[in-house]
Order: structure tokens, then C-alpha cells, then sequence
């Protein structure tokens, strides 16, 4: 009896060790890198028709939070549109030269539009029209697919 | 020195869990506190070409095998769309006739499909794309509304309406 108490007790840590294991495997595959990019504070519309964006092109497509006064939201920080915009457009066409691409006047590449539900058309506008004076052609706006928006 | 190395042999190696799960338990933290799952989002694509002016309204050929009477135009609708101070629709109309009056709920969405598929259902004069004039106080989310519903026309190939361009209405 004395003996047993002077080792101590000692738990057997391998299951609680592999169960941790398995719940850090599951996050880090959960985990959405892409998300930093869209900007959670934008309250979107609502769109029943609004599906999943399907693109598989080689260069990724460039996303736009258009917050309240129709500036473009990236990391959180407000920028103008024209700044943002030409100089992705400019990174992309350099891209694109690199690899022996020709574009015609044309980026192949959409802009992915997260604007807030409360924009004024005219602002939205203005950052559309950027986006078509540096040569973006495809759109996609994002909406919410359902009633379960914040 | 032999009976000690046979007692060595005997215990084995015995490795130290407490830090190992230490560890594993941090970084268990670190995802548990950042996760946050994705929002359900959708998207709507649509080809945007930059707008025409009105005057000068672009008519495209299209020649069909055989030619002959088999020539055909297409050219693109026109939506004018006013708001009120607060950014709600408050008039639809398309090309000169009023289709739609007041705010854009689920009736007048129907209302506007209704008009729009009908004239999108005559093959003679197809519509290969659609500009919508906006006043440019108008919200983004009831512009949605009225695009929803015009993304829901089919052309006469079968496809969906994704042409749709954008003008400020000039006051």
C-alpha cells in the first residue's frame, strides 16, 4: 500500500493525446484561408437565384467589398476604387504578358462584387465602370442565397 | 555493467505525452478561438460590356444558315428604373410603357417576369441583352431585384440572360 502510493498515479495520456490530434486535423482542414479576403462587416442582399461561383481559370478573380460610400474595402482599410483596381488590373496584365497570354483589350478574369445592400446605385457604379476602363468584362455579384442574413 | 544494461533493455523508452499534448491543446485553442465558418454566398454572373448611349443603339446581325428572310437583329432592351429618396423603386419602365409602380416586392417581381418573358418569347425580334437605365439613388439591393428577375429571361438559344448592362439616368 505504501509502496503504490509513493510511484503516484500516472494517466495513460495516448487516447487524450490522439483525440486532440484528430480535433486539430479537423480545423486546420475547416480552416478558409480565402475568407480574410471577403469582408464580413458588408451586409449583402438576399438572393434566392444566387449560386456558387464555378471558376476555374488559371488566375484568381478579383474581389471588391464595396462598403456604404462605394469604396473598395480590402483587409478592412478603405481604398479608392480607381487606385485598387488599376493596379490589380495592372499586376494581372503583366501576369498574363509573362506567361504569352493575349488578352484583346479583355481581362479574363471576373470581378467577384461584394457590395453593401444599402449602396447607392451611382456609386456602385462607379467602381463598375472602373473595372470595365481597366478591362474587366465577366462580373459575378455576391448575395446572400437565403433569409438567414444577419 | 552487464546486470545494468540488461535493466535498461527492460524499462524501454518512455516518452513524455504532458508536452506533446501541451502543444497539440495550444494549437487546438488557436483554431477553436479563429474558426468561423463561411457565410452561405451566392453569386450571379453577368457579362457587363460597357453601356451604349441611346442614340446610338447597337443592331447586330445575325445571319442565319440559308440567308434570305432568315436575317435577323438583335439589340438590347431597355429598363428605366426611378427611386425615391430613400432608394426604393418607385417606377419601372420598359423601353416607353410603364410596366411596374411603387416598391419592387415578390407581385411586381412576377408582374415585370411576366412582361419581360413575353416580349423575350418573340423570336423575331430577339434581345440579346439588356440596359437598364437607374436613378442613381436607387439601393443596390432593390437593383438586385429587378436584375434577379432579369437574368431569368431565356434567350433564343436556350441560355440565360447574361448581358445585362447599367447607365445612370440622367436627372
Amino acid at each position: 500500500m505504501s509502496a503504490n502510493s509513493g510511484e503516484g498515479c500516472e494517466p495513460n495520456l495516448t487516447p487524450m493525446l490522439d483525440m486532440v490530434f484528430q480535433l486539430v486535423t479537423f480545423f486546420m482542414l475547416v480552416i478558409n484561408f480565402k475568407g480574410a479576403s471577403l469582408d464580413q462587416s458588408l451586409q449583402l442582399p438576399v438572393m434566392g437565384s444566387a449560386r456558387p461561383l464555378e471558376w476555374k481559370g488559371a488566375h484568381e478573380p478579383l474581389i471588391l467589398n464595396v462598403d456604404l460610400e462605394g469604396r473598395v474595402k480590402v483587409n478592412g482599410v478603405p481604398f479608392p476604387a480607381e487606385k485598387y483596381v488599376s493596379s490589380e488590373a495592372r499586376e494581372l496584365k503583366d501576369k498574363l504578358r509573362a506567361a504569352g497570354e493575349k488578352t484583346d483589350g479583355e481581362l479574363p478574369v471576373p470581378v467577384i462584387l461584394r457590395a453593401d445592400k444599402g449602396v447607392r446605385f451611382h456609386l456602385m457604379n462607379h467602381v463598375i465602370k472602373v473595372c470595365q476602363d481597366q478591362g474587366y468584362r465577366q462580373f459575378s455579384l455576391s448575395a446572400m442565397t437565403g433569409k438567414e442574413e444577419k | 555493467m552487464a546486470r545494468r544494461r540488461r535493466n535498461k533493455t527492460k524499462k524501454g523508452v518512455e516518452l513524455n505525452l504532458a508536452a506533446m499534448l501541451d502543444m497539440a491543446f495550444q494549437l487546438l485553442t488557436f483554431f477553436i478561438l479563429t474558426f468561423k465558418p463561411a457565410p452561405v454566398e451566392g453569386h450571379l454572373a453577368l457579362n457587363m460590356p460597357p453601356p451604349v448611349p441611346q442614340t446610338k443603339i447597337e443592331r447586330t446581325e445575325n445571319v442565319v444558315e440559308g440567308g434570305g428572310p432568315s436575317i435577323q437583329q438583335t439589340e438590347a432592351l431597355h429598363l428605366f428604373v426611378t427611386a425615391n429618396d430613400q432608394g426604393d423603386v418607385e417606377q419601372v419602365k420598359l423601353e416607353n410603357s410603364v410596366i411596374a409602380s411603387g416598391q419592387l416586392t415578390e407581385p411586381m417581381k412576377l408582374v415585370i417576369n411576366r412582361r419581360l418573358k413575353s416580349l423575350f418569347d418573340l423570336q423575331r425580334t430577339p434581345f440579346d441583352r439588356i440596359q437598364i437605365e437607374v436613378d442613381r439613388r436607387l439601393r443596390y439591393e432593390e437593383l438586385m431585384k429587378l436584375i434577379e428577375v432579369c437574368a431569368k429571361q431565356k434567350l433564343p438559344d436556350g441560355s440565360f440572360m447574361t448581358k445585362i448592362s447599367f447607365v445612370e439616368m440622367e436627372r
